[in-house]
């Protein structure tokens, strides 16, 4: 493989993670710009769209059904966990939110490997997205770039939900100011469910997108959530653009890494937030921008 | 309860709490029984059983300096329990096979000496990123064990760990293979280490911790370096949990990636939520009933996963401040 065929190709795979890892890290900001809720079940509920991907792809569904359906599985999911579980974390110091979702966390990792066994399993994708097609000098697998497609798709509907609808309007304002929302006499608490379940989703999203790319296992979750934790770290908490540029970078600086060190790729990606938090400790952006 | 005025650093009076009388009684029974223990219980099972808790306490105490008194959440506390015994282990293997006490020395020192820049680099983002961060790099030091084949032995471990003699001041006491010299040799670390740190929490230098702990912003206006006392806390903890993972190594006589992965972490962080947070005593009781339990579960079921995730979240629900918080919750009737 030519030098050029090598750059296109780290390219488009570090944009293929970058992407995955946006979607997630995102996710996991809406829900903490709004409910002030890190939600350490996250990397579950990402695992949880890819089982549910798969399920329905093994029932016979096609691959486009299943990323439609999935997000919604794990959305009503996530609306259970809020009203059961976070509900009652309101009042109470963030430490105990933390620990209870990564309680959470084992409990759904635990019940992924009861019903769907601990084996990897591969969701089986439409003919013509097990192909390659030839990009100029390199050639590329299909399935990656409708996945490529299937992200910017994500962002595209994510910046019109909190750009032009009411909806995501009340978000970003009661992201804000929320006595000011409610005083306006919105429904905060209906705000801050509804972006509770909009981050799940996400996470049930990027589940069945990332399936394919990193096949479908019980703890996939894990990693995601400690890469996702690495993004939101980088870009601020709570800050969504500062998410975008911090996934785009986190997947890049990964995608080079495991190409020339590949075993210890990750401690590379943490030597950079290191150094990241050095110089900007409160991230890229700076905490709580949530635009 | 007493309380007395204590002067802290930076010329600052801050109130505080010395530790309850109910506190200092139940540690010194518990002392005492642990020492009739070996003489009483029936085979080396049982020994190395409460060995194995009493590792596990002193782990889970460090915790607490951390979470109880300053406020800060790890959740990779194991990591640096880890590091000390891989740095104990290697230091018998490769470099001194017969100094057991420098060996500890060295395991304590080093795993301090790693924990400052991740800790310097923790500080500085603010509390939720801090807990984040202990993922993180609990995550790298994880990967840095399992996969540095060359050094740590990788998915294997560390192997072909010399036994050595328990001496004091040159005395021959025992070796550390035997069963019960080990125990008191645990159980003499565990006692030094937690009157260690009973007398830095009731020192103004806890005081100052605490403070941090209840209002750090307040803290900084009285004067306080806040990142550089949380450093310290951090660093205190993960010094002992350091010597928690030299004494682990000598007792188990091998060390894997596993002791260090997220899943033991979250189980040294139930330890302290069962045990009841910021009491110091407390942790030590959690470690007990926390390994006790999972023996007797994972003895009947597997998806002992599930299990530790559902005490957990009953535990944060209705019982946040564990064993220790029953009392006031028979006082009162009421959990906060």
């Amino acid at each position: 493989m030519g030098f050029i065929a090598t750059t296109v190709d780290i390219i488009l795979n570090s944009l293929v993670l970058g992407g995955v890892l946006l979607i997630v890290s995102v996710g996991l900001n809406i829900i903490y710009g709004l409910n002030r809720v890190m939600n350490l079940a996250h990397g579950s509920l990402y695992a949880l769209g890819a089982f549910a991907g798969y399920t329905i792809v093994a029932v016979g569904a096609n691959y486009f059904i299943a990323l439609l359906l999935a997000p919604i599985v794990v959305g009503v999911v996530g609306l259970v966990i809020e009203r059961i579980l976070i509900r009652p974390m309101r009042q109470r110091h963030m430490i105990y939110t933390l620990i209870l979702t990564y309680g959470l966390m084992f409990v759904m990792d635990g019940l992924l490997k009861y019903f769907w066994g601990v084996e990897t399993r591969f969701i089986h994708l439409p003919e013509f997205m097990r192909q390659t097609v030839s990009l100029g000098p390199v050639s590329y697998p299909v399935f990656r770039l409708v996945i490529l497609i299937g992200i910017a798709a994500v962002v595209a509907a994510l910046m019109l939900l909190l750009g032009r609808t009411r909806l995501g309007i009340n978000m970003r304002a009661a992201s804000d100011i929320p006595e000011m929302v409610s005083s306006c006499g919105i429904n905060v608490r209906g705000v801050q469910i509804s972006a509770f379940v909009l981050g799940c989703m996400l996470a049930g999203t990027a589940g069945v997108l990332a399936g394919p790319l990193f096949t479908v296992f019980p703890d996939m979750g894990h990693e995601m959530l400690i890469s996702s934790f690495v993004v939101v770290v980088i870009g601020g908490l709570g800050s969504l653009r500062g998410a975008i540029v911090a996934a785009l970078l986190v997947g890049f600086v990964q995608t080079l890494a495991e190409f020339f060190i590949t075993d210890l790729a990750m401690v590379m990606v943490y030597m950079l937030m290191a150094l990241i938090l050095v110089f900007k400790p409160l991230g890229i952006l700076g905490e709580g921008k949530f635009e | 309860m007493n309380s007395v005025e204590t002067q802290a650093p930076g010329g600052v009076i801050i109130k505080t709490v010395t530790g309850s009388l109910t506190g200092k009684l139940i540690m010194l029974a518990v002392f005492v029984i642990l020492a009739i223990l070996p003489f009483v219980l029936p085979d080396k099972f049982w020994i190395r059983q409460v060995n194995q808790i009493m590792i596990y306490a002193l782990l889970a105490m460090s915790l607490d300096v951390l979470l109880g008194y300053t406020g800060l959440l790890s959740f990779m506390h194991n990591a640096y329990l880890g590091i000390g015994a891989y740095i104990t282990g290697l230091f018998l293997i490769h470099v001194a096979p017969e100094s057991l006490w420098l060996a500890m020395a060295v395991g304590a020192v080093c795993t301090t000496l790693i924990a400052l820049p991740v800790g310097w680099v923790q500080v500085r983002t603010g509390g939720l990123a801090f807990a984040l961060l202990t993922l993180a790099f609990g995550m790298m030091f994880y990967t840095v064990a399992w996969k540095w084949y060359d050094v740590t032995g990788g998915d294997d471990g560390l192997m072909g760990l010399p036994q050595p003699d328990i001496t004091l001041f040159g005395l021959k006491l025992a070796s550390s293979g035997d069963s019960t010299a080990m125990y008191m040799f645990t159980l003499a670390i565990l006692v030094m280490c937690f009157l260690f740190t009973w007398r830095v929490i009731h020192s103004p230098l806890g005081a100052v911790l605490e403070a941090i702990r209840e209002n750090e912003q307040r803290a900084a206006f009285v004067g306080i370096n806040v990142r550089a006392y949380k450093l310290i806390g951090w660093m205190l903890a993960c010094g002992l949990a350091g010597i928690a993972g030299s004494v682990y190594i000598l007792f188990r006589g091998y060390t894997g990636p596993g002791v260090m992965g997220a899943f033991e972490g979250a189980g040294v962080l139930m330890m302290v939520l069962l045990g009841g947070m910021g009491t110091l005593w407390g942790p030590l009781i959690g470690a007990a009933i926390f390994i006790i339990m999972k023996d007797q579960l994972s003895s009947f079921t597997e998806d002992w996963e599930i299990f530790v995730g559902i005490i957990v979240i009953l535990l944060v629900l209705f019982l946040p401040r564990g064993v220790a918080g029953l009392p006031d919750l028979f006082r009162r009737g009421k959990a906060e």
